[in-house]
């Protein structure tokens, strides 16, 4: 019994890792429909802004967000107006352009570090506490709660602000948008910019956890696109949620079946509901077509 | 109509073009009185800095050798080829055959890289000699030009028995029969053939095997190899696996208080990186069969302290990876062989190099030489170094260990 809660916990706190990287990716897929592959590579980049600022300002890596998040949105701008919006006629080579940004990144982080590992530590984030039977480190709690006031803070901002109104408008339909005055490119942009700058903040978050390579955004971006396609396209409730499922199913089979097999069991998932419900158990049903035509 | 993938394309018009060229003997003679090693190694990409200290060690070993005269009579030349990946062992190994004409080849950081790129030298009936791949599949293949100067998967897995069977005893407070171990590995077939090994040796030994796990390198989350581990309550925990995955496994089993008696890491861990991830508290008392290192007795690795001055003369640091000096002792026996043998044919300097016997001790890594039926080097000997205050202290073999050397903190 202790172990079955011990797992229910790790996989609850791997579901707030998961949820907070898949839902700047489920925004931006949400309303621009751009499967941005790179997402995993703008966490990296936030990871390793945490250790540049610890190592050469001496910063706590937490504060490094201060930073990092607007860099990130910056560079979200750049990615959606450079690359993206120059595309947006032909979606498959969006898709590629992402991909190529995947290579792109990693090489150039490869380059610069030479393909050493950094790590940043902080006591604080590897600290425990006991809570019954069960262990619970400071940084992942921290995420747990990071992720819940992002999904709190998204939901306030789509529902109550002028550009979240305009986000809901493009999403819904873009056509439409446009004829109602909305300026459907800006809109783009700036999603482009808060989905990259929550990358940020995840990267910012799991640097004390995890050694530091190029290649470390893919170690979460194939259960964020889980996250995203269970949740619900384009939902941030399905993300949030979602990403608890993608997280408890991961622990559950590495524990129970074969710690080999977690990632292939959540793809399982994956494929069924992009089979029964392709809209995602939170998305808008229908919403897997919107905006593609 | 499906379109071949790019590299394809490209690998096979190289291929093309250099079997045009003519792929030229074995035993080819070199140009200009040099003779022309290509070096198949990865200097780019995630696994660069590994290859560039391969690469060190072969250009010490190549220098040193020039000094004294040469291999044959000829000055001795290092051309490099950049491969990352399987498809670039196979491109660069014939780049270096078609376009520099290289005699013969020297590798490699990677395992899966040393597989495709010594095929290709097959091809051109070129010798591929290997000082640091360790995939147990690479002997198995009975490749006419493979040998390998290095250790293997297997030996990687057997030191680890080792330790369990000549250094814990006593120290664990039970007799083997009553010990428990935990066996945990990354997935690959890296990790996989040097658990079989482990497991084998160990319940061959009479240890209770409590616990042969398997995880994905690349996963987010190792707590349930943690947990695992725990409902296993093991005496001596056996990890085989990468810097990243080790890191995250030994900051999730410090979180966890997973912490049995003795942990021994194989393959990797004795560096700065893991030093870095893990910290020198947690590491305290962990054991890691590695590479040899530098601070092994003159009497066990003789030349060992020799090595490590020309090091840092030629590069200006001491040596970041154990790997460079076993990169250095096989250019060493690679060359040797060459004199001896007189030609660059892969079948003569085989036998030749099989033909000699040279006890454990005989080079500056504590490497012996004596070649199998696979043309595998059975005494490749690895060690074990401890992590004592923050750095690595080579505790064994007993006649390896620096006098005074120690072991502290199990049990």
């Amino acid at each position: 019994m202790d172990s079955f809660l011990r797992i229910l916990v790790m996989g609850i706190l791997l579901g707030g890792i998961y949820g907070l990287v898949s839902m700047g990716l489920n925004l931006i897929f949400g309303v621009t429909r751009v499967v941005n592959f790179a997402h995993g590579e703008l966490v990296m980049l936030g990871m390793y802004g945490a250790y540049v600022t610890n190592r050469l300002l001496g910063w706590n890596p937490y504060l490094a967000l201060f930073v990092v998040v607007p860099a990130l949105f910056v560079v979200g701008l750049l990615i959606q107006r450079l690359v993206i919006q120059p595309l947006h006629e032909h979606p498959t080579m969006q898709l590629l352009a992402t991909f190529g940004l995947v290579l792109l990144l990693q090489n150039v982080v490869l380059a610069a570090t030479k393909g050493t590992a950094y790590s940043v530590r902080l006591p604080f984030a590897s600290d425990t506490f006991n809570l019954g039977p069960v262990r619970l480190d400071h940084g992942r709690l921290l995420v747990l709660a990071t992720t819940t006031v992002v999904a709190i803070g998204l939901h306030l901002l789509l529902r109550d602000t002028t550009l979240g109104r305009s986000i809901r408008a493009v999403t819904q339909d873009r056509q439409a948008a446009r004829l109602m005055g909305i300026n459907v490119e800006r809109t783009f942009l700036i999603t482009f910019g808060i989905g990259s700058a929550l990358a940020g903040l995840a990267g910012v978050l799991l640097a004390p956890a995890y050694s530091i390579t190029p290649g470390v955004g893919q170690n979460f971006i194939y259960a964020a696109f889980a996250v995203v396609v269970v949740g619900g396209l384009g939902s941030i409730t399905g993300a949030y949620i979602g990403g608890f499922l993608i997280g408890l199913v991961d622990a559950f089979t590495s524990y129970y079946i074969d710690p080999t097999l977690g990632t292939a069991f959540y793809f399982l998932a994956f494929l069924w509901v992009l089979i029964v419900r392709p809209s995602g158990l939170f998305g808008q049903a229908g919403s897997e077509r919107l905006g593609t035509t | 109509m499906r379109k071949a993938p790019l590299v394809s394309v490209l690998t096979a018009a190289v291929l093309a073009v250099s079997t045009a060229c003519g792929g030229g003997s074995g035993s080819s003679a070199g140009q200009g009185g040099t003779l022309r090693v290509g070096e198949i190694n990865p200097f780019s990409g995630p696994q660069a800095s590994g290859g560039n200290a391969v690469h060190q060690g072969y250009q010490l070993a190549i220098d040193e050798v020039n000094k004294a005269g040469g291999v044959m009579g000829k000055k001795v030349v290092l051309i490099k080829g950049d491969a990352t990946t399987p498809a670039q062992g196979i491109s660069e190994a014939t780049r270096l055959v078609s376009a520099e004409k290289v005699d013969l080849f020297v590798g490699c950081y990677l395992s899966a890289v040393s597989n495709t790129a010594s095929e290709t030298a097959q091809r051109y009936n070129k010798l591929y000699w290997d000082t640091n791949a360790v995939a147990q599949s690479l002997t198995q293949r009975n490749l006419k030009n493979y040998i390998r100067s290095g250790p293997s998967a297997a030996q990687f897995g057997q030191r680890a028995v080792d330790v369990v069977k000549d250094l814990l005893p006593g120290r664990l407070g039970k007799p083997l029969n009553a010990t428990k171990v935990y066996i945990s590995h990354e997935g690959s077939a890296y990790g996989t053939s040097i658990a079989d090994v482990q497991r084998t040796g160990l319940t061959a030994l009479g240890v209770n095997v409590t616990g042969n796990v398997s995880y994905d390198a690349a996963s987010a989350d190792l707590g349930s190899v943690i947990v695992q581990g725990q409902k296993a309550a093991p005496d001596v925990w056996v990890n085989t696996g990468y810097v990243p995955d080790i890191s995250l496994l030994l900051r999730t089993a410090e979180q966890q208080n997973f912490r049995p008696k003795a942990i021994v890491l194989v393959g990797t861990g004795d560096n700065d990186e893991s030093l870095k991830a893990i910290g020198a508290q947690q590491l305290q008392g962990v054991l890691v069969v590695a590479y040899p290192h530098t601070d092994m007795a003159s009497s066990y690795a003789p030349g060992a302290d020799t090595f490590v001055s020309a090091f840092k003369a030629k590069f200006g640091t001491p040596p970041a990876f154990p790997q460079s000096l076993s990169a250095y002792v096989g250019m060493k026996m690679l060359l040797d062989s060459l004199n001896a043998a007189k030609t660059t044919d892969p079948e003569k300097v085989r036998r030749t190099a099989a033909g000699v016997t040279k006890p454990t001790g005989s080079f500056a890594n504590g490497f012996g030489q004596q070649f199998d039926q696979t043309y595998q080097n059975t005494k490749a000997l690895l060690t074990v170094v401890q992590w004592q205050s923050g750095k690595t202290v080579t505790v064994y073999p007993k006649n390896a260990a620096l006098p005074g050397a120690k072991l502290v903190g199990l049990g």
